[in-house]
């Protein structure tokens, strides 16, 4: 189902926890709704489920308005982030409750509650309370409960977080896998951004109740909008160096340095810029007429076959990978090169791309 | 064990001041002994001179009060020697063949499987409504607790008027409903229900509160969770509430039978401290143990009938709370 979201509003009091949010969801697609804690991804979770009612804008389903729709008639299969499992019912009562709510007869829920159960992987269990099932078993229920009633759409509220690091990656596959089974629309709300990157056919990603950028993963990190997209993305975190545009050159706040950078011609003279360079994007070049600039090793830790080394530019430093083989040792000068991918440069005030 | 402080589970400085790491800390035993003290003397003690003047035959009869203490205080140091008091059963079996003590179990267990089932029913009713985001539910709360903070005879005088056959709210009720006014207390059959009403009433605000509690710790997310699966009201309050519910009703349930059955204070008021209108046909349990010891004076007697009514509850609870765990599993 296709899902279009127009300049969805949300208020509480004086507080704007989504602002003016349009976009559109594709039929059958995984999409992460990702951004840092209080960034208003599970207020607007939560208006597509009916549980909380907008304050301006609209939601369509395919074509239909449900805005003002209760939550049981969108139909939406709603995963929360504690499971809400009901811990008196058994794993076959917790899956059957949905059905049993649309007076589904007996024998024809059990079957259906069963297939859901096998399709997740619980179907061991399915006598069991949900006290006495692991984390990701009940994540699994959880799933297959909001799975069961063939909801339109399949929201999933922050659901790894409550998983161990190991499961968190089993979880995760799972979940693409259910999704891509079951081809059903699928949202879900994380803060983890490898989490949004490695499954998710979309990502939203959101500040403060804005929506930043809404991208295929690679794209979101290739090709930021914005700085902080740039920076929200990415392990170790994109670098930044902080400068200022003059005469096509990017001279360092203080001016300790200075280098030509063609992105610098585009915006006013003496605009404040913000340099962000991914560390795979920086490397060490033979000469220095290759090079985008000199620079000196601060300091280097050993990565294997790569080493992560400080370089120090003027008065400030940034990460990169050194072949190890290179031999770079504290205090060498080295010549830095860009690669064409995972170099940004931003006005540093709005955080806006120079394209 | 925190009375044992081990070295290997402590690294802290702290440890130095316990030198030896598994000899018995006192300080702790210190602490509780002003408690231990109180119960001591105020409870354990009360509790087995109770058992002890249970078989004692003869105590408080003939003899007057003042001889009886002094003979108790003989028994303590040696036998009842020369205050014709003897050791033996003779209070249980009096107390047994009393007729009057078998009426007062009959109507204590009359009060309490109408009480107890009816009260519960009526206080999950109003606790999950007092739980409703509704407007004046402070107002509510208050007038619903009331009760708890009303001294029981007061109120019991109050309830002397509810039940008035000519001028009694109770009847005026009725008489709308076109039902013809009862007779509550003054018709010897009635009294009985009279004194279960004004118990439902009584005990509800107590259940109230737990209940209220009991309801406050189920997480918000199981009903949003059921509203979303498209569940009503009533399904929501038979499928969800009421079983994640259960361990607080059972408690309720539990405590609202031990002290049914120690119903008194609730009749007195009703019937000017008799028991009932005829004075004789509305004996409850701790009544009869009640009129055996201050009125008859017959201390073993009241003691034998206190024992007895402690095996009653004590089965009963345990009987109680086998049959919630069959019902739980």
């Amino acid at each position: 189902m296709k899902i279009k979201i127009e300049h969805l509003t949300k208020r509480f009091g004086n507080f704007t926890a989504v602002d003016d949010f349009s976009t559109t969801f594709e039929d059958g697609e995984l999409i992460a709704l990702l951004g840092p804690s209080g960034c208003g991804k599970s207020t607007m979770l939560n208006m597509l489920s009916g549980i909380l009612p907008v304050t301006e804008g609209k939601i369509y389903f395919d074509d239909d308005d449900v805005t003002d729709v209760s939550p049981d008639k969108r139909g939406v299969g709603l995963v929360f982030q504690n499971y809400a499992l009901y811990p008196h019912m058994t794993v076959l009562q917790n899956i059957c409750f949905p059905l049993e709510i649309q007076k589904m007869p007996k024998e024809e829920r059990i079957a259906k509650a069963k297939e859901m159960a096998k399709l997740v992987h619980v179907d061991e269990f399915l006598d069991r309370k949900p006290g006495q099932l692991s984390g990701g078993q009940q994540q699994r229920v959880a799933i297959a409960r909001a799975l069961v009633k063939k909801p339109r759409l399949l929201l999933l509220d922050e659901p790894l977080s409550n998983l161990d690091a190991r499961l968190r990656l089993e979880m995760r596959e799972e979940i693409r896998r259910i999704q891509q089974e079951t081809g059903i629309t699928t949202v879900f709300v994380t803060h983890d951004q490898e989490e949004a990157m490695s499954i998710s056919d979309h990502i939203v990603l959101m500040k403060l109740g804005v929506k930043q950028q809404y991208a295929e993963p690679q794209e979101l990190y290739n090709d930021p909008a914005n700085n902080f997209v740039a920076d929200f993305l990415g392990n170790p975190p994109i670098n930044k160096i902080f400068g200022v545009a003059k005469g096509g050159n990017f001279e360092l706040e203080d001016g300790s340095a200075s280098f030509p950078f063609e992105l610098c011609s585009k915006v006013a003279e003496g605009t404040k810029v913000t340099l962000g360079i991914r560390a795979e994007s920086a490397y060490p070049v033979a000469t220095a007429e290759e090079a985008a600039f000199v620079g000196e090793v601060s300091s280097t830790y050993a990565m294997g076959k790569e080493e992560l080394g400080y370089i120090k530019i003027g008065n400030q430093e940034f990460r990169a990978y050194i072949a190890s083989e290179l031999g770079y040792k504290k205090g060498d000068a080295i010549n830095v090169g860009f690669k064409d991918r995972g170099v940004f440069l931003f006005v540093t005030e709005t955080g806006e791309r120079v394209r | 064990m925190a009375l044992f402080k081990k070295k290997a589970t402590n690294t802290n400085a702290e440890v130095d001041t316990f030198k030896s790491p598994n000899k018995l800390n006192i300080e702790p035993f210190l602490y509780l002994l002003p408690f231990i003290i109180g119960i001591l003397i105020f409870t354990i003690y009360p509790i087995f001179n109770v058992l002890r003047y249970s078989f004692i035959e003869g105590l408080g009869h003939p003899l007057g009060k003042q001889l009886a203490e002094r003979c108790t205080f003989i028994l303590t140091d040696a036998s009842a020697k020369g205050c014709d008091l003897t050791w033996g059963l003779g209070n249980f079996e009096y107390v047994l063949k009393d007729k009057y003590f078998w009426s007062a179990l009959k109507n204590t267990f009359q009060y309490v499987l109408c009480v107890v089932p009816v009260s519960t029913c009526l206080a999950i009713i109003f606790a999950v409504l007092l739980n409703q985001k509704i407007k004046l539910r402070g107002l509510f709360q208050t007038v619903f607790f009331l009760p708890m903070v009303t001294s029981s005879i007061a109120v019991g005088i109050c309830w002397k008027y509810l039940f008035n056959y000519n001028y009694g709210f109770i009847n005026y009720l009725l008489n709308t409903f076109g039902i013809a006014s009862v007779d509550w207390l003054g018709q010897a059959s009635m009294n009985i229900w009279a004194v279960i009403i004004y118990g439902i009433w009584d005990i509800m605000p107590m259940t109230i509160i737990l209940l209220l509690s009991g309801l406050q710790n189920i997480d918000e997310m199981y009903y949003t969770a059921a509203k979303v699966d498209g569940a009503k009201t009533l399904r929501i309050f038979f499928r969800i509430t009421v079983p994640l519910l259960a361990p607080t009703i059972g408690l309720v349930m539990i405590l609202n039978t031990i002290s049914c059955f120690k119903v008194y204070s609730s009749i007195f008021p009703l019937f000017n401290g008799s028991a009932g209108i005829t004075g004789k046909n509305l004996y409850t349990a701790v009544f009869y143990i009640y009129n055996q010891f201050f009125i008859n004076s017959k201390y073993g007697r009241a003691a034998a009938a206190a024992v007895l009514l402690f095996f009653i509850i004590f089965a009963f609870t345990m009987f109680q709370k086998w049959f919630q765990n069959k019902v739980s599993n």
